[in-house]
């Protein structure tokens, strides 16, 4: 508890500085106007100001306070199309457009928004005290973990994310195997051998990572609204006067309190973020409080739940993160990248060697919040607004925000051509269900996944047993297993099938 | 340290001959660093950058251009930029191995001009402060008679300056360096958590790093691979050479200019870094970076690196790394 | 049918990578069993199968694309080309300005507009980003190649 305190007060001198604290501001603004931005959820939202945040040269705790600030404004942003346009960011507002826009169309649209700022706020809030808590504890028990217990956090890992992302297993895996292969370009770490870079010394290094980022994700958002582009302005429920009451939070505390606990721990499992948590979420809340059938037709209950759960499921990611070195969601995984620029390896030893880092980026998360909540009360109007930019202008402004971002890294008007390729290539897996999050993931967990095998073996000298010989790994392996064989387990004692029918053929 | 005393010696020598205030008439001063932000490269460029401030006419500028852990830079300066004169790039001992090894192309190190350094650091044999082992003789003994009973983790690939510590360490003892068992870790900070893990029983690192890591008490240097005896804090620590092995890695940062530059225009910047040399404030900033004083300028400079590259393709031809 | 194609295409590029696994990929010596190839094995193989199962059983019929899509798509790449390979000789501000006046036109925006849009992202954009931010963004050849001429005859005239 001391060390957590003692923590909290390193943290909260970093972010308490005023330069820190504009930053927090500023990304939680410009977060919630990109996020508000129809379209464009979190996950690209980050990806496209990514590069322009690092390139501005501030010191990384400053640099990464203010892509936090991003996140979790982009985040809150992304419910605003949510509920006044049905249309959700990103996968992890799905869920809010249930509840979320039948309010609005039933005229409440701006009790509707005060309500999920504030559920955001409970679970996002409540999220952050947990990760104060249990991070330095996950920490310290982490420096224990030897490669071989990496690997079955590997595949832990691995396994959540095939159980729980996507539509088509197949494609699910296909995809983290291209990113687990891409990963594999550049020199090997163990033995120092170039491994397929047909002599281009730009990428002895490995393809970097930023320009991953931005082409899977920001360009093949950009394909994506030009394919769907509808021309003129989307249509956008006013944002009328209605203001969330003191009955309303009476009547969504528990609501909010429930999902703010599965959202949490739901984030925290690596490879699931946002979207599972507040899928499941509004599933719970749905099967415990939906008794009278209101529950899809403007339910404030409703909206609450996911909101509550996408943003403690945003924290919760931050927490294998920083303490694992392993992303819980697309979003900690770009966020990880970001350490890595900065050479600045996230993992158990983040917390003793650089805690400015570590306790000022939790810090920053609490000042985050409110100030989340401080901008968004007032200002939803303005950020509503953001709905109403022309598609037109939308869709060339993103490409243009790309080209700034990844051409100011290095000045290589090569790259500019890479991301356009790679967005080509990230929209046609989307078009064909792949999910783009498993890419990325595998592309980043490659190399730990590798290097730590290849290191277990190292020190075992070949020996494979070495891979089981510790109960925190066999533990691991448990889990993995538990999280591939519950959710079928669970959908066959639900769903009892009809005779003959094979099983899991109800999905 | 006898070269950083000869080299202040005559950095000493050079400012009394030039009077005191003289500034090298450099345009636009550069200095490339061949990575991301943050990175080793990054912090040699600041102590050029701050260091050379009173003796250079113009501000200098740091910029970045990564890829290929430097191979894009030194085949942008052995190409397109090789009479730049107002740019100069930085460089360490790693450097140096991938030319070695051919990781830079075909450019050898006689295709740039070598200016001055940076400053230096030097290997250290690190254990947990619970190890069977007091200092480096117990240690040397047991990997003399079983390479492979002692397992040695190190924070970079087969081939890195962090791997070569160990080649050097095994071939001090008799041995090939393929016979030790050894495991790459990406970067100083995971194999110190393997280190105090448990995962691995010795850590070859860096002086420099350990600094933060010695109040703790966790872990304790067997020996420092310096040429001389360290100042504060590492006063009381004895090197390997005291301990009777020729184990000596002293880890170079510094810079270098295109091949193509004018002797006028090279001896400019070799004059800034010697006026620089002579101050006490290069000496706060080199420590400021987590630098040791190694200052070497010019011919020496270009004599010191001929010698390392030399015992550099020693060792790796002996490991196969070079055909 | 689009997923067979799409699987067709990775199916060429996995099996250029699986070869260069088993066959070009091999280190002098190395300290654990696996070595640099059999990672990349591990996955080529993976890969395939998963491929495999695609071709078998695609569940993606068709795309869903019109012609005139796939047409306003094609436009879209070739912009970006274009505007990625004007970027340093046009500098930021034309090559933006140019980038953004077409594409606001060909998504629908009246002309005016659209011009006055990629004026202003051109204009903004730089001031913002290279100004105040100090990001260093093309000036552009042919302007820097105009200031350098000013440049060193001031100098001559000092």
């Amino acid at each position: 508890m001391d060390a957590v305190l003692s923590g909290l007060a390193t943290g909260f001198a970093v972010a308490l500085d005023p330069f820190n604290l504009m930053l927090v501001l500023l990304g939680c603004f410009f977060g919630t106007l990109i996020g508000a931005l129809p379209g464009i959820g979190p996950i690209n939202g980050v990806a496209i100001l990514l590069p322009i945040a690092y390139g501005l040269g501030f010191p990384p705790e400053s640099a990464l306070i203010l892509l936090a600030g991003i996140y979790y404004g982009a985040e809150y942003g992304g419910r605003i199309s949510s509920i006044l346009l049905n249309v959700p960011g990103d996968a992890g507002a799905v869920m809010t457009t249930l509840d979320g826009n039948p309010m609005a169309r039933n005229g409440e649209a701006g009790r509707a928004l005060s309500l999920s700022a504030v559920a955001s706020f409970a679970g996002g809030t409540f999220a952050v005290v947990l990760m104060s808590l249990f991070a330095p504890l996950l920490a310290t028990f982490a420096v224990t973990f030897s490669p071989a217990d990496y690997v079955a956090l590997m595949v832990f890992a691995f396994a959540s994310l095939a159980s729980l992302v996507g539509k088509n297993p197949t494609k699910t895996l296909l995809g983290a195997v291209i990113g687990l292969m891409l990963a594999t370009i550049g020199i090997d770490a163990n033995t120092g051998v170039a491994r397929y870079t047909f002599g281009i010394p730009d990428i002895l290094a490995g393809i970097d990572f930023l320009i991953v980022v931005v082409g899977l994700f920001g360009m093949a958002e950009l394909l994506t609204l030009v394919e769907q582009q509808v021309s003129g302005k989307l249509r956008t429920l006013p944002v009328d006067s209605s203001f969330v009451r003191m009955t309303d939070l009476a009547r969504t505390k528990w609501t909010i309190l429930r999902c703010s606990v599965i959202g949490f721990f739901i984030g925290i499992l690596p490879g699931t973020g946002a979207s599972v948590a507040s899928a499941v979420a509004y599933g719970t809340e749905k099967r415990i409080s939906d008794t009278e059938g209101t529950f899809g037709k403007g339910d404030m209950r409703g909206l609450a739940a996911p909101e509550a759960a996408n943003n403690a499921a945003a924290g919760g990611a931050m927490v294998p993160m920083l303490t694992l070195g392993i992303p819980g969601s697309g979003t900690t995984a770009i966020l990880l990248g970001a350490l890595l620029m900065f050479n600045i390896q996230p993992g158990p030893m983040m917390f003793a060697q650089r805690p400015e880092i570590a306790w000022g980026l939790i810090a920053s998360m609490y000042l985050g919040n409110v100030a989340l909540l401080v901008i968004n009360l007032p200002l939803v109007g303005l950020f509503a607004r953001m709905l109403t930019i022309p598609q037109h202008y939308l869709t060339p402004l993103i490409a243009i925000l790309a080209f700034i971002g990844i051409y100011t890294i290095v000045g290589n008007p090569f790259d500019l051509l890479l991301i356009t390729g790679l967005g080509l290539f990230g929209w046609f897996l989307r078009k064909l269900d792949f999910s783009l999050a498993p890419v990325i993931l595998g592309f980043v967990l490659g190399g730990l996944f590798e290097n730590n095998l290849r290191r277990a073996l190292s020190i075992s000298g070949g020996d494979w047993g070495i891979l089981v010989a510790d109960w925190k790994s066999l533990t691991l392996y448990g889990l993995a297993v538990l999280v591939v064989v519950l959710p079928i387990w669970l959908a066959r004692r639900n769903r009892p099938r009809p005779e003959g029918a094979p099983v899991g053929a109800g999905n | 340290m006898t070269l950083a005393r000869i080299g202040t010696a005559l950095a000493v020598a050079m400012s009394v001959a030039a009077p005191a205030l003289a500034q090298s008439d450099i345009r636009t001063p550069e200095c490339v660093a061949p990575a991301n932000p943050g990175g080793g490269f990054d912090l040699t460029c600041r102590v050029a950058q701050k260091g050379l401030e009173p003796h250079l006419t113009a501000p200098m500028q740091v910029t970045f251009m990564p890829g290929g852990i430097g191979a894009v830079a030194y085949n942008m300066f052995n190409t397109t930029r090789t009479d730049d004169a107002s740019a100069i790039v930085a460089f360490s001992t790693g450097s140096l191995l991938n030319i070695v090894t051919g990781k830079y192309g075909a450019f050898t190190e006689q295709d740039v001009r070598w200016v001055a350094t940076a400053g230096a650091d030097f290997g250290a044999v690190v254990v947990r402060a619970d190890s069977e082992y007091q200092d480096l003789a117990g240690l040397m003994a047991d990997l003399g008679s079983d390479p492979a009973s002692v397992v040695v983790g190190a924070g970079g690939s087969v081939g890195s300056q962090d791997w070569m510590k160990g080649a050097l360490l095994i071939r001090e003892t008799g041995g090939a360096p393929m016979d030790m068992r050894y495991v790459a870790f990406d970067g100083g900070g995971d194999a110190i958590a393997a280190l105090l893990g448990g995962s691995i029983e010795v850590y070859l690192g860096d002086v420099g790093e350990m600094v933060s890591h010695l109040e703790s008490g966790q872990m304790r240097i067997l020996g420092v691979m310096s040429p001389e005896r360290l100042d504060e804090p590492f006063a009381e620590i004895p090197t390997a050479i005291e301990q009777g092995f020729d184990l000596e890695w002293t880890i170079l940062r510094g810079f270098y200019m295109g091949g193509e530059t004018s002797d006028a225009d090279y001896a400019k910047w070799v004059d800034a870094f010697e006026a620089a040399y002579a101050t006490p404030e290069w000496a706060e900033v080199q420590k400021a970076q987590g630098l040791l004083p190694l200052n070497l300028a010019g011919a020496e400079l270009e004599a010191a690196i001929a010698d390392s590259v030399a015992r550099l393709s020693g060792v790796a031809s002996e490991a196969g790394l070079i055909n | 049918m689009a997923d067979r194609i799409f699987a067709g295409v990775l199916l060429a590029v996995t099996m250029a990578y699986a070869a260069i696994a088993f066959t070009a990929i091999s280190a002098p010596f190395q300290y654990d069993p696996l070595g640099p190839e059999s990672w990349p094995r591990i996955l080529a193989v993976v890969a395939l199968a998963c491929i495999a199962g695609i071709l078998w059983k695609p569940d993606t019929e068709a795309l869903g694309i019109a012609r005139q899509v796939w047409f306003r798509l094609a436009a879209t790449v070739l912009a970006l080309i274009a505007y990625a390979e004007l970027y340093e000789p046009l500098g930021f501000v034309v090559a933006t300005f140019l980038y953004g006046t077409v594409m606001a036109l060909m998504l629908g925006a009246p002309r005016l507009r659209a011009a006055g849009f990629g004026l202003a992202a051109g204009i903004i954009g730089y001031l913002v980003c290279a100004s105040l931010l100090g990001l260093n963004l093309p000036l552009g050849e042919l302007v820097e190649a105009a200031f350098t001429e000013t440049e060193t005859a001031t100098e001559e005239e000092g």
